[in-house]
């Protein structure tokens, strides 16, 4: 167990180093104007540091990595915390690839936010060593979900350069039409990642305070004329209410802010009790993310995107074009081989079917389909620049439906424990 | 090459054709081996109470009625006097009625028979493999069978005499 | 550049050499042919600019077919449309994942309206579709057709390569260098072959033109991917035709010998075990709230019918073929035959009673016999006595008329009716009901029937002593039991689609022209993809030959990445 405790705290270190090494990054690309230093000179050495730093990361998330396998007797990716883990630990591993290539500064200041994000949603979930079911004790597990969160996190390296391009060459300007159009569209894209921040913050927030309420909902099934069968659903609102399930009563209620009751109740079509819980999430998230989203526009006075744009100054776009390209052409044989094809194997070992359509299975579908399309725009149609670069935002759109999407919307096969 | 271009993409075109044909027809009419009406009678090799072993090709020619019935299932047993009187005027006229019990025993289904007074032939599944082959999942299902060995129609649930009737004359004077 | 060529153009190059129409660069020595010779964009390479095998002045109906086909755009449309069809496929579960519904109802109790649209629409079964169906053939055409419309002129252009190209062909390429050389055009020349070839290029000269190339395998890529999907999708057809698949859902209570359906084998479940996590293996906070299932497993043994098989009227002789303890990513498998665990249930089925006759007065017993609850004994005798089995209950009720039925034919609660003869009875016997299971005795009042039956001067009691007069069948496994012949074609194209994206995507074919002539090189190179990795080598290469030149400098803009 003592393997177990020393995993947890390494995991703590790496998330500090790596919110350390993004503030570094930060200088390095913010701060070249600051001192009398020539500025190719600043970026070089503070980037230095800060790469040194995420390496340090990096080290001390293997090392959790490491030690939680060792200790927990399986390889740490059963359960939504242990991926998310380790699809983080990946974001980094394939930013270090991408970085030892090209060597630009910049890149640390995009992807490794992702992984801090990621990280931080892994915290989310519950946090034991969970023993392996038998549909899990398998050796596939490892290689179908290692390689698959490998292949997924150069697609966010991928992402992480497409929008520097973007934030780079969108004309923040011009009020031309589709000018108008790209803009918005980075501005949403940036909107959302801090809606995620929000949810995040929601999330620790409430945790912290040890905030809970409890719903009750008994449901009445008339299966024969005469014969009631009533069962009872118990919910626990980790977040102050806004939203009570459909046809609920409160069981116990810890007011906030004066809040004594929910404010509305979900609508008919939401069954279930969970349903109303997640929509509860979704308008927490969406709140206080409106909330950042405010005071960060009052403090830079303008859209982030064009606040953004000056730190890009000089970093030249077609080598921001080319990365996104070779991080998503890097990453898609990785993806094929551990999201499909071993997922194949896996399922035909397991099931005796190699595909059955499960809603998980078709979204690595969807997401294959998507890069290949992708791949055949850039290489046959000539897409590159802008389109290229918006393709690839929407494609880890497409992965993160896939990998998170799935599990709150749609129920399947590979219903990880404790989704939230 | 240039000269043989043209024969080559015919014979790729009609390759596609040909399995892709097969493929989007076996999807919009295939669905899953179960007969449909329509289709032929997949065989079936059952004991039947007289101790002897039969199959469909016996009734050959003529019109057969597959009755799938369990001595639990109170339709099943509600039907049994309509089928039994359509088994009785019918049986000189090329037609036969077969009932197929569902997973039970011998003894279970003999006294079932003793107890209605059913005459005509009764066969036993008890390891569901007709059920299987015909694709029977409620009871009683009812597959009438045509002289040339084709499902004509299939009857979900209780079969009342009239209807019965009328389905048998159908199908014998057409 | 899709068709929309003039009727009439000149094809013959400057160079003498004759050019399909829909040639972009002269086969021979790379010249453009089609545009402005005065434009300094970069050039066109893809397929290095040869026609592709559709492209034709006057179309017939099967060229426009196959135009349609080998249209990367038609592809990608469809690649696009299977994508938005898949996705729909998943807002509501399918039908195949359910084992017992009629979907015509379930969709509108589950979801509403929205379900019984998602229904009626089709969308219930999506994959199985005939317009989902229809995408994945389109897919498989435009596959084979793009594929041949250009891997045939690629292949004929990259395996007859001219040295010496045109200089505009050259300059036009993404990465340019033209700068002074003061040496003699043949030395120089052929002093850059060895810097090259430590580069891992294949070099070739001409005077004073020079090829280089290296990893040209890797523009086969895409087209291995290609074959590889073609054969994994014939592989998932042949899998529909008959004999090449089968799958079964059977339940296979323990201990009892089951024949598998359509086969000539038979499987027996020897033991089915579940077992849990102890509390030492759970974490401290599942301790006591959780329970989680550590191992399902059915000892399983295969039987095959070697004698009278189809037979029912007689026994079949069985041999045993195969052993294996059944897991849940561990199937048994035997000549193509796969058995997978699958479900289980624990509820434990009644086999058979060993009863004894007793005498309720007395306490005198006359013995046992064995009453299986499937096709039992008609008749026992048990000492002086003989029993007469006249009816049996598998789950005993009562019908709306209050006359004793069976309400399903699983031994959930059996009950048995016997004619008993023997000394101090009636002539013509004495009915006697017997409920095997203590709880039924109790709920159907089996003394109060059995008193109205015999009267009050009734002796005999049928009583199981303990649980070894009791046979059951603790639990029962579900398996599925599959064959699959196609399967090994399904690796094969995986692995060949594997194969090709490693090939495509971890190799850049890359090539560099060089000319020199009166006192100037002339540079121009090409790659398929990482322009970055590209430069850095040409820079490090001239860097050998002393020029210096940085990557930024080289980069001509514009191209393909």
């Amino acid at each position: 167990m003592n393997l177990l405790k020393f995993s947890n705290d390494v995991f703590i270190a790496a998330f500090f180093l790596y919110s350390i090494a993004f503030m570094l990054f930060t200088i390095a690309i913010m701060g070249r104007k600051w001192s009398g230093r020539k500025p190719e000179e600043h970026t070089a050495r503070w980037g230095k540091i800060a790469f040194i730093t995420s390496s340090l990361g990096l080290l001390c998330h293997l090392a959790y990595f490491f030690t939680r396998w060792a200790g927990g007797g399986h390889i740490p990716v059963s359960n939504m915390y242990e991926f998310m883990s380790f699809l983080s630990m990946m974001v980094m591993v394939a930013f270090t690839v991408i970085f030892s290539i090209y060597r630009k500064i910049l890149l640390g200041l995009f992807s490794v936010p992702i992984s801090i994000i990621v990280m931080a949603y892994a915290a989310v979930f519950p946090q034991e060593v969970q023993p392996l079911i038998p549909s899990l004790r398998s050796i596939y597990l490892n290689i179908h979900v290692t390689l698959a969160a490998l292949g997924e996190s150069f697609f966010a390296v991928g992402f992480a350069a497409g929008l520097m391009y973007l934030l780079r060459t969108v004309n923040f300007k011009s009020s031309s039409k589709s000018d108008k159009r790209q803009q918005r569209g980075v501005e949403f894209t940036l909107f959302t990642i801090i809606v995620i921040i929000g949810f995040l913050a929601s999330v620790f927030a409430f945790r912290g305070a040890g905030y809970e309420t409890v719903f009750i909902r008994s449901n009445v099934t008339v299966d024969n004329p005469g014969q009631n069968d009533s069962t009872i659903e118990k919910v626990s609102y980790k977040m102050p209410p806004l939203v009570a399930p459909y046809h609920s009563e409160i069981e116990s209620f810890q007011s906030f802010f004066g809040i004594k009751e929910p404010l509305f109740e979900a609508p008919f079509w939401m069954k279930g009790v969970n349903a109303g819980r997640k929509l509860n999430t979704v308008l927490w998230s969406l709140l206080s993310g409106a909330v950042l989203y405010g005071v960060l526009r009052l403090i830079v006075r303008k859209p982030l995107g064009k606040a953004l744009q000056p730190a890009l100054d000089g970093i030249d776009e077609s080598d921001l074009d080319e990365i996104t390209y070779r991080a998503i052409a890097i990453g898609f044989p990785i993806f094929t081989l551990g999201a499909l094809i071993f997922a194949m194997i896996w399922a035909q070992v397991a099931w005796g079917r190699f595909w059955g359509w499960d809603p998980k299975e078709v979204w690595a579908l969807v997401t294959w389909l998507f890069y290949s399309a992708y791949l055949h725009l850039r290489l046959a149609r000539g897409w590159q620049g802008h389109k290229s670069a918006w393709l690839a935002v929407l494609g880890f759109l497409v992965v993160m439906f896939t990998l998170v999407g799935v599990n709150l919307v749609i129920a399947g096969l590979h219903s990880y424990a404790g989704t939230d | 090459m240039g000269k043989a271009r043209k024969p080559v993409q015919i014979i790729i075109l009609a390759l596609i054709v040909l399995l892709g044909g097969y493929a989007i027809g076996t999807s919009a009419f295939g669905g899953g081996g179960k007969p449909e009406e329509g289709s032929r009678a997949p065989s079936i090799e059952l004991l039947g109470l007289d101790g002897q072993t039969h199959t469909l090709d016996e009734y050959k020619g003529k019109l057969v009625v597959l009755n799938f019935w369990g001595s639990w299932c109170a339709p099943c047993v509600k039907e049994m006097p309509a089928l039994e009187a359509q088994w009785q005027q019918w049986k000189d006229q090329g037609v036969v009625v077969v009932g197929v019990n569902v997973g039970e025993d011998q003894m279970t289904v003999q006294n079932f028979v003793n107890g209605t007074g059913v005459d005509f032939p009764i066969l036993m599944d008890p390891d569901r493999e007709a059920v299987r082959r015909y694709g029977v999942s409620p009871l009683p299902t009812t597959f009438f069978i045509n002289a040339k060995g084709k499902v004509d129609t299939i009857h979900i649930g209780q079969l009342d005499l009239s209807t019965l009737s009328a389905q048998i004359g159908k199908l014998v004077n057409p | 550049m899709n068709g929309r060529l003039p009727l009439i153009v000149n094809t013959k190059c400057e160079c003498g050499h004759q050019n399909p129409v829909g040639t972009v660069l002269c086969e021979a020595c790379g010249k453009p042919l089609l545009d402005d010779p005065e434009s300094g964009e970069t050039l066109e390479m893809r397929y290095d600019g040869m026609a592709r095998r559709s492209q034709k002045a006057d179309p017939d109906v099967i060229d426009r077919v196959w135009n349609f086909f080998s249209s990367v755009k038609i592809a990608i449309y469809l690649i696009v449309l299977t994508l938005l069809g898949s996705t729909l496929g998943t807002i509501f579960p399918q039908e195949s994942t359910f084992l017992n519904i009629d979907p015509s109802t379930y969709y509108e109790q589950r979801y509403g309206t929205a379900g019984e649209i998602y229904y009626r629409l089709g969308l219930s079964h999506t994959y199985e579709s005939w317009w989902f169906i229809t995408l994945l053939v389109m897919i498989g055409a435009s596959l084979v057709i793009c594929s041949l419309d250009r891997v045939l002129p690629l292949y004929k252009a990259l395996s007859r390569q001219k040295i010496r190209k045109h200089r505009r062909f050259l300059t036009r390429q993404k990465v340019v260098l033209v700068t002074m050389v003061a040496e003699d055009p043949e030395v120089w020349t052929a002093r850059a072959v060895q810097p090259l070839k430590k580069q891992g290029y294949r070099v070739f000269t001409d005077g004073g033109a020079l090829l280089a190339e290296k990893h040209r395998f890797s523009r086969w890529g895409p087209y291995v991917i290609h074959i590889g999907l073609i054969v994994f999708l014939l592989a998932v057809l042949a899998r529909g035709l008959p004999g090449l698949n089968m799958d079964q859902h059977l339940a296979f209570p323990q201990g009892d010998l089951i024949h598998i359906p359509d086969t000539s084998y038979y499987l027996k479940n020897e033991k089915f075990t579940v077992e849990f996590y102890s509390d030492e293996e759970m974490p401290e906070e599942f301790r006591g709230k959780k329970v989680l299932p550590k191992l399902y497993e059915t000892k399983a043994v295969l039987y095959e019918c070697t004698e009278d098989c189809g037979d029912p009227s007689k026994e079949p002789k069985l041999t045993k073929v195969a052993s294996h303890p059944i897991q849940v990513n561990d199937p048994l498998s035997y000549k193509g035959m796969k058995a997978y665990q699958f479900d289980y249930d624990l509820t434990p089925v009644l086999r058979s009673v060993t009863p004894k006759l007793v005498n309720s007065r007395t306490g005198d017993s006359y013995g046992a016999f064995k009453l299986e609850m499937k096709n039992p004994q008609r008749s026992f005798s048990a000492g002086p006595y003989t029993l007469e089995l006249k009816e049996k209950y598998m789950e005993f009720g009562l019908n709306e008329a209050g006359q004793p039925i069976s309400k399903s034919p699983y031994p959930n609660s059996p009950a048995f009716l016997f004619l008993i003869k023997g000394p101090n009875l009636p002539a013509g016997g004495e009915q006697y009901f017997y409920f095997p299971k203590q709880n039924d005795k109790a709920e159907f009042q089996q003394d109060a029937i059995n008193d109205k039956l015999g009267g009050a001067g009734r002796f005999l009691e049928l009583e199981v002593g303990d649980m070894s007069g009791v046979d059951f069948s603790e639990s029962t496994s579900y398996l599925n039991i599959r064959v699959d012949r196609a399967m090994p074609f399904v690796w094969i194209g995986a692995g060949i689609v594997m194969l090709g994206l490693v090939l495509g995507f971890y190799w850049q074919h890359r090539r560099i022209w060089l000319i020199v002539e009166g006192g100037e090189l002339t540079l121009g190179g090409h790659t398929n993809k990482n322009w970055f990795g590209f430069r850095r080598e040409v820079s490090f290469f001239l860097n050998k030959m002393d020029i210096t030149a940085d990557e930024k400098s080289l980069d001509n803009g514009g191209g393909q990445a």
